[in-house]
């Protein structure tokens, strides 16, 4: 046996798989920055989106629409925040897989795979500099909203709704990487994403409220994480909801999240396995 | 060199220093059997690389030896076989890794939008240096590899021999054990490669056993010490660059000649035939020579009937004319 196995404790080759992850965030921080027009046109995107849902607004009874902590709420309040909701699940969704895929297409993923980094730190390194930009993105369309059409956004409900946020990004990080496994598998398949998110997004109420859904559907929906991570940061942003109030939903949706990133986890995993037996790796 | 790596890589490269004793090759290839579908691309290969050497790989093209390095990097499971690398078998472990260097034979490989200083301060960390060592390593390497100058171009803007260089100085980042090199020189310059070769030699100077595929024949010679020529996935030849030279047998030459091709042709006789080579009037010939002749009894033979051989060279390499013999025969 080579004294080279495993020469220290597993806490310490957690720590140096953890010290690579800022490199990561610096490779894609500088990548992204070589393209800042695409900043710029992701943020012109997301202010048409708004205005369009603005005009949709004016046409919609608020009486049609759920309350929020006894409070009345306009159909833009409501769009917004499942919008802004639905668009980080798109964003994670799309950028976790397609961080591999592009990996992949650039011819870069064996020159990473054959370094001392396991494909968990890989699957984290890849997404780490979207985990910071896709919450701050969220964070800049809401408060551009909230000024430009003054939307009455509680401040008390920015804590609670950043928890519901943090527990709820692995799920969305689990099924982008095992979007990424399917796509290092099959190599063609973006449909699975846009799937994904139709699926997700039909039953998650981020553009109506699920009332309106058939009875069936709507008992299906209520069983989407998706759609009570939405309702949560509805609650908190637009009802003033609490900590204390938020705890069932984060409970929930911890477990939903562990499932979904062990789930990605192990599909990306397998994946990666078996292109090594097939030598499709580098293939696309 | 000062150490930068994660102490773990650090220990791995002590295996394969003189003090510790070896036991087996730094990498011994036994039986190895792959197919992909249907087709067996590697077929019962065998081969051990000592420390410190350079074993050339040669082949014709879709002989098999991009994947036998790719088995030996562990990027791809072989069917059948044993591969251990520094006693070890081959397998997908971080540990197993960080003893391996890559050249990689395609040109993507590298982050097109940033730097190439950039690009491998990232892939050093990934080797486990600190961001402080990975720029320190990073930059000897772009000096090394002579491109300092280009070190915060993007890798977008390189040139393929640029970008060869720069994949050579990352396989080195760690100061691998073991260094597998595909095609490293394949289109570059004769001075791109010279110091590419230099590198390599330099790190096999080191104890760093080097498999280097090539189908550069003659630059073998003078560097590596060992070769094995892969043929429809079978080992065709495995010993040492003399011995594969041993299976040259010259016959044909390109003279340069101070006389008329008639007059010559008298003077060789029945030793052989002289054909106009390259531009008429130039004086350049193609001397053939028959199955029993030999160049020297040629040479006098013209010399004898008042022919000057100005030039006498081989066609081929010794080495080509060794590929060759060796490769062509097995088809």
């Amino acid at each position: 046996m080579s004294t080279f196995a495993v020469p220290v404790g597993r806490l310490h080759a957690l720590s140096g798989e953890l010290r690579k992850v800022p490199a990561f965030v610096r490779r894609d921080f500088l990548t992204a920055w070589s393209y800042r027009m695409s900043f710029v046109s992701d943020m012109v995107n997301m202010t048409g989106q708004v205005v369009v849902f603005y005009f949709i607004g004016l046409m919609i009874d608020p009486d049609v629409l759920p309350t929020y902590g006894g409070s009345d709420v306009t159909y833009l309040e409501f769009a917004a925040v499942g919008i802004a909701v639905g668009v980080f699940i798109q964003f994670g969704l799309n950028r976790v897989s397609a961080a591999m895929r592009g990996e992949q297409l650039m011819g870069t993923l064996e020159s990473v795979l054959v370094t001392p980094t396991t494909p968990t730190t890989i699957q984290l390194g890849s997404v780490a500099w979207d985990l910071v930009y896709i919450p701050l993105r969220t964070a800049i369309f809401l408060t551009a909203v909230t000024v430009a059409f003054g939307l009455n956004l509680s401040a008390a409900g920015l804590i609670p709704a950043l928890l519901v946020l943090i527990v709820f990004m692995p799920f969305v990080w689990g099924l982008g990487v095992a979007t990424a496994a399917l796509l290092l598998t099959f190599k063609r398949g973006a449909g699975f994403v846009g799937l994904g998110f139709v699926a997700l997004g039909l039953m998650s109420g981020v553009y109506f409220p699920l009332d309106l859904l058939p009875g069936w559907l709507a008992a299906v929906a209520e069983a989407n994480p998706v759609a009570h991570a939405i309702e949560a940061m509805r609650d908190s942003l637009l009802g003033d909801a609490t900590l204390a109030s938020v705890l069932p939903v984060v409970l929930l949706l911890i477990p939903c999240s562990a499932v979904s990133l062990a789930f990605g986890m192990g599909l990306f995993r397998l994946s990666v396995r078996r292109e090594r037996r097939r030598g499709s790796m580098g293939l696309y | 060199m000062a150490a930068v790596l994660a102490p773990e890589l650090d220990r791995a490269r002590d295996l394969t220093k003189p003090s510790r004793p070896t036991l087996e090759p730094a990498i011994r290839v036994e039986s190895l059997v792959h197919q992909f579908d249907e087709k067996v691309v590697l077929d019962s290969v065998s081969l051990d690389v000592a420390p410190g050497s350079i074993h050339a790989l040669l082949g014709p093209n879709g002989a098999g030896k991009t994947t036998l390095l790719r088995i030996l990097s562990g990027l791809l499971v072989p069917r059948h076989g044993n591969v251990r690398v520094l006693g070890r078998n081959v397998d997908n472990s971080r540990e197993f890794r960080g003893l391996i260097g890559l050249v990689p034979s395609g040109d993507r490989s590298f982050y097109l939008r940033i730097s190439g200083l950039e690009n491998l301060v990232f892939f050093a960390r990934l080797y486990g240096a600190t961001k402080r060592d990975a720029v320190r390593r990073a930059h000897e390497l772009l000096e090394q590899v002579g491109l300092e100058d280009a070190a915060k171009v993007r890798v977008g803007f390189y040139s393929h021999g640029m970008q060869k260089r720069l994949s050579v100085a990352r396989a080195l980042l760690a100061d691998p054990p073991i260094l597998l090199v595909d095609e490293a020189t394949h289109d570059l310059d004769p001075e791109g490669a010279r110091r590419v070769r230099d590198l390599v030699a330099d790190a096999a100077s080191r104890r760093t056993a080097v498999v280097w595929a090539t189908q550069r024949l003659d630059e073998i010679r003078g560097l590596c010490d060992g070769v094995t020529l892969i043929a429809e996935g079978k080992v065709a030849f495995l010993g040492s660059v003399p011995e594969l030279m041993a299976h040259a047998v010259p016959r044909r030459y390109l003279v340069r000649l101070r006389s008329s091709r008639p007059v010559a042709t008298t003077a060789v006789g029945a030793l052989g035939t002289i054909a106009p080579s390259g531009e008429p009037h130039s004086g350049h010939y193609l001397l053939a020579l028959r199955e029993d002749a030999v160049l020297g009894d040629a040479l006098g033979a013209l010399a004898a009937g008042g022919v000057d051989v100005l030039t006498c060279t081989e066609e081929r390499s010794e080495i080509e004319q060794a590929f060759l013999s060796i490769a062509g025969g097995r088809k």
